[in-house]
This record gives structure tokens, sequence and C-alpha cells, in this order.
């Protein structure tokens, strides 16, 4: 399935490490087997027969559409993983995510307020982080996920002293 | 302690001692209620004032009511007396609570938007509220209530002034109020016309009439009883309406814009020249008839208009025909960037297809918006990107290129298939949400490039956040390579603007 990019033409795109599938696994695993599990229960009780009312069938499809839909997204992880990069330019940073419903998102460095690293239990075992940058819209939903921990860091302090040199008002 | 006039620069200074009345007058009426309550209704009776039961009690109750009393009014006197502010090297500074003390600081060339507000009873006072908002979509940055109006108006032209740039004797802290100019204002026939008119109206009718039918259908008249509540909600809806755009005027002065509205609260709000992020043009499908546009804003300080107040205050116009638009236009975009701002504007307002330049939806996309391909479109003008949309419910949303935060492009697998892309500017909190709907995919993602580099230039030349220290003292005679616009661009801005009112338009 080829699907056409819509980002700017002539741009080198740095990805993030192919670790954060592993991330994007467990945050999977832990809310679809939570989701299908609490949807198996009225088949649980309906095979065990305290309940009567969901037909066997419906008790089934739900779960099973479920599991469906979660494999299918499973399937696409890695996909989408690959597509998340980000591309620094002179004057502000490019970030660009989502192969079916794509976003390509420009920063400019001089309108940055503040960044944020964050690290969750999975990403500190493989050596990850998460990179949000804040600028005075709530709209720019800045996230960089999955970056190698120096990498954060050296984009982190990068990304602040450009701010710094090129901090404009509001 | 305070003498007005002649207060010197650093001096702290204390609201007015009744401002803890008028903002807690609830609570002094819950008491002088809960004890005068049975004493009245004893009198109207015609009986004794006091119950002859209660004589045993009765100074033990009346210890109680007073000692209420009085630690209510001490604590009114302790908050007033532990609340001080001042105006002093670049800063406003407040300080409040006894107990818990909270101290605040606010940089003066930080202000976005700077309020005077005056509800019914601080009016009967004479007394008015500052409001003073930075860039914080949050609680205002700091609140003055309650100071004699005269005075408010005095600091507010003080605060103002600094900001500016202004360089004032710096033994005084007095800055003269900036003189103003009313550009327009909305006669109140209008304005109940535009309630008359409003989508709100059209939601009551439908309502009104889907009750009758129902209640006619079933032959129970119990729905005319659920329909008194809402009956209550839609008056108090219109009414807070009627009373927020009361007497709405604008004004220019070299200050900011001016607006004044109001008919029981009244509020003064001051917008610095460049302080506004986003503007939105709208125009309901009734409204159409009169030729009446409504005028939104987005200001960083005022945040995400929560409730009527909100919805009050990012309003620029509450409605006007299309000359009123036109002139808050010319303050708010002194330098459009374009040679005919006239017919750009009026393309954007009205206009279909390629009118007035204006890139729309291609025609092979005409599925996603059957009525709306037409209208959806965008126009970068040298100063800002006009966004235009909506077949029946006209809108046009401006961003100044300066202000552009960040932009995403979007697009969907539908939006894919008929090779469209939408482009989001993300501007500050507001009423106003700049996004360009089902652009051709090829036009989007240049419009973003050229977009960021525009958004960057402008950055670039806008130098200071001191509005008038950037033009009033010229040591060098202009620095910035401002692609100077023809100075009939001003002049036709604000054509009835004293010399010095016109700021510089390379900061828009």
């Amino acid at each position: 399935m080829h699907t056409e990019a819509i980002d700017p033409p002539g741009i080198q795109w740095l990805r993030v490490s192919p670790k954060y599938v592993t991330v994007r696994l467990v945050e999977w695993a832990i809310g679809n087997l939570i989701s299908i599990a609490l949807l198996s229960l009225p088949l649980l009780f309906v095979l065990v027969g305290w309940w009567m009312w969901p037909p066997l069938w419906l008790a089934i499809c739900v779960p099973a559409a479920m599991l469906v839909l979660a494999l299918w997204r499973l399937v696409l992880i890695p996909r989408q993983v690959r597509a998340i990069g980000y591309a620094e330019r002179d004057d502000d940073l490019l970030i660009r995510s989502g192969i079916f419903f794509q976003r390509t998102m420009v920063v400019p460095y001089g309108r940055m307020q503040y960044v944020d690293v964050a690290v969750g239990p999975v990403e500190r075992s493989l050596g990850l982080c998460t990179l949000k940058l804040h600028t005075a819209s709530a709209g720019t939903n800045a996230l960089l996920p999955g970056l190698p921990a120096a990498e954060g860091a050296r984009l982190r302090e990068q990304l602040s002293a450009r701010g710094e040199a090129r901090l404009a008002g509001l | 302690m305070t003498q007005p006039g002649t207060a010197v620069d650093g001096d702290w200074q204390r609201v007015h001692p009744a401002s803890p009345f008028v903002r807690g007058w609830v609570a002094l009426a819950a008491v002088g209620y809960f004890f005068g309550r049975e004493t009245f209704e004893r009198l109207l009776q015609g009986r004794d004032l006091v119950d002859p039961n209660l004589n045993g009690r009765a100074p033990w109750l009346l210890a109680g009511g007073g000692i209420l009393l009085l630690l209510t009014v001490g604590g009114f006197i302790l908050s007033w007396y532990f609340t001080r502010y001042q105006v002093a090297g670049g800063y406003v500074r407040v300080n409040t609570g006894f107990l818990f003390k909270q101290q605040r600081q606010a940089r003066l060339d930080r202000v976005q938007a700077i309020d005077v507000v005056q509800p019914l009873l601080a009016r009967i006072f004479g007394l008015a509220e500052l409001k003073f908002e930075v860039a914080d979509a949050g609680e205002s940055a700091v609140r003055l209530a309650y100071l004699p109006l005269g005075k408010a108006k005095q600091l507010r032209a003080t605060i103002l002034a600094r900001a500016a740039g202004v360089v004032t004797d710096p033994e005084t802290v007095e800055a003269p109020e900036a003189p103003e100019h009313v550009v327009l204002s909305v006669p109140p026939g209008r304005l109940i016309g535009s309630l008359v008119l409003s989508e709100q109206t059209v939601a009551v009718f439908l309502g009104a009439v889907a009750s009758v039918v129902l209640s006619v259908l079933t032959g129970s008249g119990a729905f005319y009883l659920y329909l008194i509540p809402a009956v209550l909600g839609i008056g108090a809806a219109y009414w807070s309406s009627f009373n927020k755009g009361y007497h709405f005027t604008a004004a220019i002065s070299p200050d900011g814009i001016r607006l004044r509205y109001g008919l029981l609260d009244t509020q003064a709000q001051t917008l610095p020249p460049g302080r506004i992020q986003a503007l939105k043009v709208s125009q309901p499908p009734l409204w159409r008839i009169l030729g009446w546009y409504r005028m939104q804003v987005n200001v960083a300080g005022y945040g995400g208009a929560a409730g009527d107040d909100g919805a009050a205050r990012t309003t620029l116009l509450p409605v006007g025909p299309k000359s009123d638009v036109m002139r808050i236009l010319s303050l708010v975009l002194p330098d459009p960037g374009t040679d005919d701002p006239e017919r750009v504007f009026t393309a954007g307002l009205q206009g279909l297809d390629a009118d007035g330049g204006f890139v729309t939806t291609p025609r092979r996309a005409r599925l996603l918006a059957p009525l709306g391909w037409r209208r959806n479109g965008f126009l970068a003008t040298g100063t800002a990107l006009l966004i235009r949309s909506g077949r029946w419910w006209r809108q046009l949303v401006l961003v100044p290129h300066q202000r552009t935060q960040s932009m995403a492009l979007h697009q969907g697998p539908l939006g894919r298939r008929f090779g469209v892309a939408d482009l989001v500017l993300h501007t500050t909190a507001g009423p106003v949400v700049p996004r360009l709907i089902q652009a051709d995919a090829g036009q989007a993602v240049e419009l973003f490039d050229q977009q960021a580099a525009r958004a960057r230039e402008a950055r670039k030349r806008q130098t200071s956040e001191q509005w008038l220290a950037q033009v009033v003292p010229p040591p060098v005679p202009a620095p910035t390579p401002a692609p100077a616009p023809p100075p009939a661009v001003p002049e036709q801005a604000a054509p009835q603007d004293p010399a010095p009112t016109q700021e510089d338009p390379k900061h828009g």
C-alpha cells in the first residue's frame, strides 16, 4: 500500500529509534488485553450459565471484533513507528507522523516556550525518552516519542539554545 | 498613605477601603438575612419584635451574631490592609493575604490586555476593578479590586505607557491618559435586531414549534409546564447578551484598541497594538438579510472564553455592517499587505471561487464539501493569512504572520483519495480556530512551507514588545529592513487618527 506523503519536498527526515516499537507493543498489550478481558466476561458468564441475556453469538462477536481490531492495530505499529520523523531546519523543527492519517507539523524555535523530556518505565529500560515542545498555543501538540536518551538530551539542549537565540514575543 | 497625583515610583499603595465590602457584600447580606429575617417576619405579622420564648437565649444569639459580624468585618479590614500594589521598574507587583501571603509580579512589557471592569455595585460607589492580562490563558495575572474609577484609569494609562516604552519623568508614575478617538458604536436597536435574528432564535423557534406539535399530537398540556424553565433560561441568555453588548463602543488610542460595553456592569478593555493573535469575522445565515457581521478575537491573556464573560471579552464587534468590519480590520491590521484591501476583504467576507485572489478547494473534491467547496479558500497577503469558509455560515479567519505559533498539515484517507489536505494554524486559546480545510494537497504543502518562511520574516521584523519605543525615539533611522509600505496605507488604515497614534506597521 503506497501512500504519498504530504511533507514539504527535500527534507532529510531523522527517524526515531526502532526500539520504540517495543514501547508501543507494551502499551498495546496492556490496553487491549484489559479491554478484551473485560469484554469477554459476558461470554464467560453466559457459558457458565449465570447470565441469560446476551445471546451466545453476541457474547462471542463483541470480543472477537475487538480482537480483530486490536490485531490490526498491532500490525500497524511498526509502520507507524517508522513514519515518525523529525528534521531540524535553521529556524524551525519539523515533526511528521502517521501514514493513514498524516500530520506534518512545524514549530519555530522562537515560539517554543519550554521543552519537556519525559521517560516512562518501559522507555527507561530501553534507554529511550519522549520530547515534548510547548508553545503559547495549546494546539501545538508536538510530541516526539522514542528518542534515544542521548539524542533526546542533545535535542533538548539544542532546541533551548536555538529558542533563546530566536526568542520572539507572543 | 496614598496621595493621588503625587505618587512616586515604587510606592506601595492600597486599594480602596470599601472594596472588601463591595466584593463581599454577599457574605454581609447573608449574615443580615439570617438574623434579620425572623425579626422582619415578626414585624410584618404585628407580633413582638423578639420572640418571648427566646428571652433567655437572646443575649447568646445577639452575641453570636455580633461575633460573626465582627469576624467578617475584621477579615475584610485585614484583607484590605494586606493588599498592596506597586508599579515600579518595569513590573507591577501585588501582595495579598495575611495568613497565606501571596506575592505576584508581572512584567509590564508582557501585558496582553488590560481591562477596567465595573460591576453594578462597584459602579454605584464609583469604583472599578483593574485586570491585567499576561500571556497565560488561566486567571488574570493581576486583579486590583477596587480602585476609584479615576485612579483605575490613571493606573491603566501608567501601565500602558510603561509597557509601550514611553519614557516618563522617573520621579512620578503618572502618565497622561492617552487621547482616544471613537471609531464606531453599536446602537441598541441593531443589538436587539441581532439577537432576534441570531441562531439562538432559530433554535428557540424550532423548539417551540416542536413542543406545540408534540402537545397537539399527544393531547396533553404538560409540555407547557416543561417549557417554563426553558423560557427562563432563554430569557436569561438573551438578557445576558443584551447586557454585555449594550452600548458597545470601539475607540482607537495610542495605547491600542479600546472597547467599552455593558448596561448594568460596564467594562472597558484595552488591547495594545499587535496583541491580537487571530481574528474571525462570521455571519449567521439570518444576518445576511441585513448584511451584519460579528467579529471575535484570540488574545493571549483572555483564554478559552469560558462562560458569558469570556465570550464578551473576546468579542471585537458584537454586530455591525461591512463598513464597521472594514474599519476594525484597518485598526487590527494597519498594514493589510495588499494594494486593494477593500476588494480582498470583501472577497473574504462574501466572495466565491477566485474572487480577490483566493485559492479554493479544487473542483475534484466538491463531493467532500458540496456547498462549501467554492468558498473554502485561503489568501496570503504581505502581513496576514486569510482563511475563508462556509457557504451559509460564512466565516473569514485572519492570522497575522508574526502571530503564527506553529502549524500542522493533516491528511486522512479520504483527503488523500481526493488529493486535498487541511492546514491548521496553532494560536492561543480562544474562540478562533484557524483551519484551512480541503485545500489542494500540493498547494497546501506549498503554503505550509511559504507560511513558515513568512512567519519567520515577520518575527524578525518585530523587534520589541514595547510598541511605542520602536518608533518614538529614533536614534538610528529605522535599522529594520521593513518593506516600507507607502504612507497611504497607515493613513487609510485609521483616517481620523492624531499623528502619533499610528504605530509602525512593521509590528502590526
